[in-house]
């Protein structure tokens, strides 16, 4: 009677007596065994043959039924501790202040590391320099039929990614006189151009004010271009260009590159974000981000080609500052095109290409250029 | 009139009052206010129930704050994501009271997915511009690219599946104890195709022998601590469960093709036929489990296992419907506002587009989470439970005598299911 009445005060009471499972890790024994407190020691021994330290104390995480009782040691991997009582835990808590932190990881996070930057500079040599070589490579050896397959496939993808979930893919414009000055124009430049591969030209109905080559000879202008240029001439000046680039083969190249890198960003992505890979890298396609010498080049053959059609190389001089000097707003993608280091340099050398005072016959009769204006409409 | 009233209907507080009391009504079946008795923690008998601690409440907020934490951090969590549900779906199983526990850490998964995206990035980077090269030299055509890339990938989804399965069991314990697998990912691709190809040769008639030897390979290949698991019995004895699946799926095909091309009344048919063949289907996979899990052996141990495909169809069909109407429910705040704001929405939106792609990317998430999760709560964990309540093991007296196995490092963990997108539904 007079010892249930003690009040004692310290380490030593009141006793723990817990009851638990011992799973030793070793054999599939589980043992039925006792819990016990050594404040002193500051552990909680099992069986008085283990001892775990209060601070190293862990229990399970994410556990279905909480009040089925898990606890480890972080310095063991596989023993463990299962509570035969669940309320025995509000005992062990008031001492194991660490329960609920995560054990250490099995993996050293150096190792993580060091294979992280592993994968990221390999897929890195992937996409910027393996696949870009190869494609530089074997663009050169495929033959013309094959490019133009690439090219046709190219510009279906592109019309789709263009197009409307409900409008379907991107339209063709190609009202009557507007193709009829189209194909004035190319057969103006067509004789000086000199090109291996036949020139297809085509307008897409859209307000991007851009114009792209693909491979086998594909010349793709939206309407946003013609809808942009003050003159015929300034359209033929772009024409020009863009057939250097067929001239060089370049579409070719993006083409097989992007055909190398769209799946290795899928990979990377995921799923979901399939789309605004195939999006992403269309873009790439119209972009056509050639280096400065490919542009350059791509110039320079047009400035060649349009003296040589009795055409100003001027057009696209006068094209660029009428982008920028446009009254409205420059959209974003004007301002990329001419925030371009290069376009200065570009705009001075079409200037240096067209002789002073000499005088050119028109690219079109104004009918053609107002037909040409309205190829979109039906 | 004394029969009449030992099946009254017993409407108020506390347990009905029975006159055949202990001898007919059972009290727990009637209401009862207190919860239920822990399940007892079974050390040394010899036949063990397994039962399942898996409620829908925990799960739901488990799987949607670890869901949401995925969608915020770009996909990044999702390995974190991964891990803990595993190891709130493997504690909920506890064969004679004591749980299974998933040791599988985040950290590695991430690594094991940087690997294979090293390796696959090659792979599918350099490989497939060449094959585009080719395609396009030889056949003028890029189709031809797609297709091989395709089939190029398909060893590698078996290859990915095995090397995912070694990784589970490699972090699956139970009583202590590791699981483990055997090295074999490639042999077992090997296998696969082979299976494949005979399963569709035969129109699907080899479908059973594919199934059972696709288990063999991988069980005779499992490890429960020191005891190494065999799979018995024949590919024959899953024809039985399987002949309504053959039967239904030509009926199928048979009713279809004559809708199409001779005689489109007999469209009609495939209201009946095509229920026919997806409850054919679900019995075909749920005996066959029941059957080859039977049919295991580790050393004395062996399983019993009772699911039933009337129970697998009635979680598929009301866990549908529960999944569309929670969904209806928890979108209808998005739905409301959207039409509140939609003049408002409307007017800016026309100003800038980018506006209107974020609000729609926001609510597709939004949608995917709530799905994801609800998939969870409403289908995979009803079926993880029902099939481990429906366990037995027995021969445990020989676990004593079962010992540890060597940690498997496993170092690739499952990345390549990961980056392939063919791992499991948990």
């Amino acid at each position: 009677m007079r010892a249930a009445t003690t009040i004692t005060v310290g380490s030593h009471a009141p006793q723990f007596n817990g009851h638990g499972i011992w799973i030793d890790g070793q054999s599939g024994r589980p043992r039925r065994v006792a819990l016990s407190f050594d404040d002193d020691a500051g552990e909680m021994v099992i069986d008085n043959r283990i001892a775990w330290p209060f601070q190293r104390i862990r229990r399970l995480r994410d556990q279905a039924d909480p009040d089925r009782i898990v606890l480890r040691s972080a310095d063991d991997r596989v023993g463990r501790l299962v509570l035969e009582r669940p309320e025995e835990l509000r005992v062990i808590e008031t001492r194991a202040r660490r329960l609920n932190r995560a054990p250490p990881p099995n993996v050293p996070l150096a190792r993580i590391v060091a294979w992280a930057a592993a994968a990221l500079a390999s897929v890195a040599l992937i996409i910027f320099v393996l696949v870009p070589v190869m494609a530089d490579r074997l663009a050169g050896f495929l033959p013309l039929e094959g490019e133009r397959a690439l090219g046709e496939a190219t510009f279906e993808q592109i019309r789709r990614a263009l197009g409307d979930e409900f409008e379907g893919p991107l339209s063709t414009c190609d009202a009557p006189e507007g193709q009829a000055a189209l194909i004035a124009l190319q057969e103006r430049l067509l004789p000086h151009a000199d090109l291996a591969v036949p020139v297809t030209l085509r307008v897409l109905d859209h307000e991007m004010v851009n114009a792209f080559a693909l491979p086998g000879g594909q010349i793709v202008v939206f309407r946003g271009l013609i809808d942009a240029a003050g003159t015929a001439e300034e359209v033929t000046a772009v024409l020009a260009h863009e057939m250097g680039h067929v001239a060089a083969r370049d579409p070719t190249r993006i083409a097989l590159r992007s055909a190398g890198s769209i799946g290795v960003l899928g990979l990377l992505l995921g799923d979901f974000a399939g789309g605004a890979v195939v999006l992403a890298l269309t873009n790439q396609l119209i972009q056509a981000d050639y280096t400065r010498e490919a542009e350059a080049a791509a110039d320079t053959y047009a400035h060649r080609v349009l003296l040589d059609a009795d055409l100003p190389p001027e057009g696209i001089a006068t094209f660029f500052e009428r982008l920028a000097g446009d009254a409205g707003a420059p959209t974003a993608l004007e301002q990329h095109f001419l925030s371009h280091p290069a376009m200065g340099d570009r705009i001075a050398a079409a200037r240096a290409a067209t002789p002073d005072g000499r005088s050119f016959a028109p690219a079109l009769t104004e009918a053609e250029w107002a037909a040409l204006q309205a190829i979109c409409e039906e | 009139m004394d029969g009449q009233d030992t099946s009254r209907i017993h409407v108020g507080p506390g347990p009905a009052p029975s006159p055949t009391w202990p001898g007919g009504a059972r009290p727990r079946l009637l209401p009862d206010a207190s919860p239920p008795p822990p399940e007892p923690l079974l050390l040394d008998a010899d036949t063990l129930p397994v039962d399942c601690a898996a409620t829908r409440g925990p799960l739901f907020r488990l799987a949607l704050k670890t869901g949401a934490l995925t969608v915020i951090t770009l996909g990044f969590y999702r390995f974190w994501m991964k891990s803990r549900l595993r190891r709130w779906y493997w504690s909920s199983v506890r064969p004679g009271g004591l749980p299974l526990e998933y040791v599988g850490e985040p950290l590695e998964k991430l690594l094991g997915f940087l690997i294979a995206v090293a390796l696959l990035a090659f792979y599918i980077g350099v490989v497939n511009l060449l094959l585009m090269f080719l395609s396009l030299s030889v056949f003028e055509g890029a189709a031809p690219a797609f297709l091989l890339s395709f089939v190029g990938v398909i060893p590698l989804w078996f290859y990915a599946r095995y090397r995912a399965r070694r990784y589970v069991l490699g972090r699956t314990r139970w009583r202590g104890l590791r699981f483990g697998m055997d090295p074999g990912a490639w042999g077992y691709a090997k296998t696969a195709l082979g299976h494949w190809a005979a399963t569709i040769l035969t129109l699907g008639l080899l479908w059973p022998r594919m199934t059972f030897a696709l288990e063999k390979y991988r069980t005779d290949r499992t490890w429960f601590g020191s005891l190494k698991l065999r799979q018995t019995g024949d590919w024959r004895m899953l024809v039985p469960a399987f002949t309504p699946l053959a039967v239904a799926g030509l009926a199928t095909a048979g009713i279809g093709l004559l809708a199409l091309f001779s005689a489109p009344e007999f469209a009609a048919g495939l209201i009946l036929a095509v229920p026919a063949f997806l409850y054919a289907m679900i019995h075909y996979t749920v005996t066959a489990k029941r059957l080859m899990a039977e049919a295991k052996r580790a050393g004395d141990l062996r399983l019993s296992a009772r699911p039933r495909p009337p129970r697998i169809l009635r979680i598929y069909l009301f866990g549908g419907i529960a999944m569309v109407i929670v969904t209806a429910v928890l979108l209808s705040p998005l739905v409301i506002a959207f039409g509140v704001l939609q003049g408002e929405l409307e007017a800016r939106m026309i100003e800038d587009p980018i506006l209107l792609a974020a609000l729609g990317l926001v609510a597709y998430m939004i949608s995917a989470l709530i799905w994801a999760t609800l998939t969870h709560v409403f289908i995979t964990m009803p079926k993880w439970r029902h099939y481990a309540e429906t366990l037995t093991l027995h021969g445990a007296e020989s676990l004593p005598w079962v010992h540890q196995r060597h940690r498997d490092e496993a170092t690739q963990a499952e990345g390549f299911a990961e980056a392939l997108d063919v791992g499991a539904a948990i």
